[in-house]
């Protein structure tokens, strides 16, 4: 099969975007961690997982919420392709792109991947501090669901945080051993894992 | 949120599918230099009506009838050349199949038959060859000749 030419998709997606037609769009990169799917909601960034396996059921996940008008467009997800590849690639800047927590329905989970937003490269959290930031001080389970579950990895830095047990713990974009990766890269392996993140606001 | 009533696939999933099916079915009724416009218009109408679908069966065929239709009104409004008082920047209607008649309503009874098969209900041609009580081959012949003689009205 043939797909269709990119101009035409495209000039479709951007008329469509112009006409307010689109719940979401998507774009796909390639990183050194795979093919990476990039979902765009009306207010930032919503999924972000492998194309490789779960990507019709990421792209019906987000129909599932959002609206079944989900278009592709590499040109709208430009800066984003861009900055998520740039920081996969090892580029020492804070990857900062608008994030939108829409997917996420539980408000527990909701509040714990908010805190979880402000947790700043170069550091780590436990699960149990992350649950008492996120107000319940004996949820650190839920937390681990929360972490678990977060539709916008990479964004959302589940990646920072670390079990009680001084392991790194399992990672859901790609296992352990690119957590770690994630980590070294962000110069945070090096110390012991913090009892907090290093931010006042929490 | 918009979130449909009943589980519609992703409108990228369609594209991806049907893409270019649908571009060589645009490239045979409005010949290779228009095809494209044909089926960006067709996406787009189809992308309009699409959350108000009220279940997700034959997909496919829709699009196949709303690229129909978008060939013949394509290629109506490059040609109009009387000013209506419709703007031609107007939204166009929701494409159904009503409109898909009115376009193939020229047609003799047997080629309307055979695009009614094709693009209403859905039908592969061993499908159509059963109901027309002819060969596959033969119902493939009928479906395309009915799309030439739409064709041919278009030039």
């Amino acid at each position: 099969m043939t797909p269709l030419p990119d101009h035409l998709l495209e000039s479709f997606a951007a008329e469509a975007v112009r006409e307010g037609l689109a719940d979401a769009l998507f774009g796909v990169v390639d990183t050194p961690i795979g093919r990476l799917v990039i979902v765009q909601g009306g207010h930032g960034i919503v999924r972000i997982g492998f194309e490789a396996g779960e990507g019709d059921a990421l792209l019906a996940g987000v129909a599932g919420v959002l609206g079944p008008r989900v278009l592709r467009s590499e040109r709208e997800l430009g800066a984003a392709r861009d900055a998520v590849s740039a920081y996969l690639e090892g580029d020492d800047e804070e990857l900062d792109l608008p994030v939108d927590l829409a997917l996420v329905r539980s408000p527990f989970r909701r509040t714990v991947l908010e805190h979880l937003r402000r947790v700043p490269r170069g550091t780590t959290v436990s699960y149990g501090a992350l649950a008492l930031a996120a107000g319940n001080p004996k949820a650190a389970r839920a937390v681990g669901s929360a972490c678990a579950t977060n539709p916008i990895p990479l964004l959302v830095p589940c990646h920072r945080v670390l079990p009680g047990t001084g392991r790194v713990g399992n990672y859901g974009l790609g296992g352990p051993a690119v957590k770690t990766r994630l980590l070294q890269m962000e110069g945070a392996l090096d110390q012991p894992p913090l009892t907090g993140p290093r931010t006042d606001s929490l | 949120m918009t979130a449909a009533s009943i589980a519609l696939p992703p409108f990228w999933s369609l594209v991806d599918a049907h893409g270019d099916e649908l571009l060589d079915h645009a490239r045979r009724l409005a010949g290779p230099q228009h095809a494209e416009d044909v089926v960006q218009e067709a996406l787009l109408r189809a992308l309009r009506a699409y959350p108000r679908l009220r279940h997700a069966d034959h997909l496919r065929a829709w699009l196949y009838r709303i690229t129909t239709t978008a060939a013949i009104d394509v290629h109506r409004s490059r040609h109009r050349e009387v000013v209506t008082d419709v703007p031609p920047s107007r939204p166009f209607h929701d494409p159904d199949i009503d409109e898909f008649e009115a376009v193939i309503g020229f047609l003799g009874d047997s080629a309307r038959d055979a695009l009614r098969l094709r693009f209403v209900e859905d039908l592969e041609y061993e499908a159509i060859a059963d109901r027309l009580d002819c060969s596959p081959a033969a119902a493939r012949q009928r479906v395309s000749t009915a799309v030439r003689s739409l064709r041919e009205r278009l030039t």
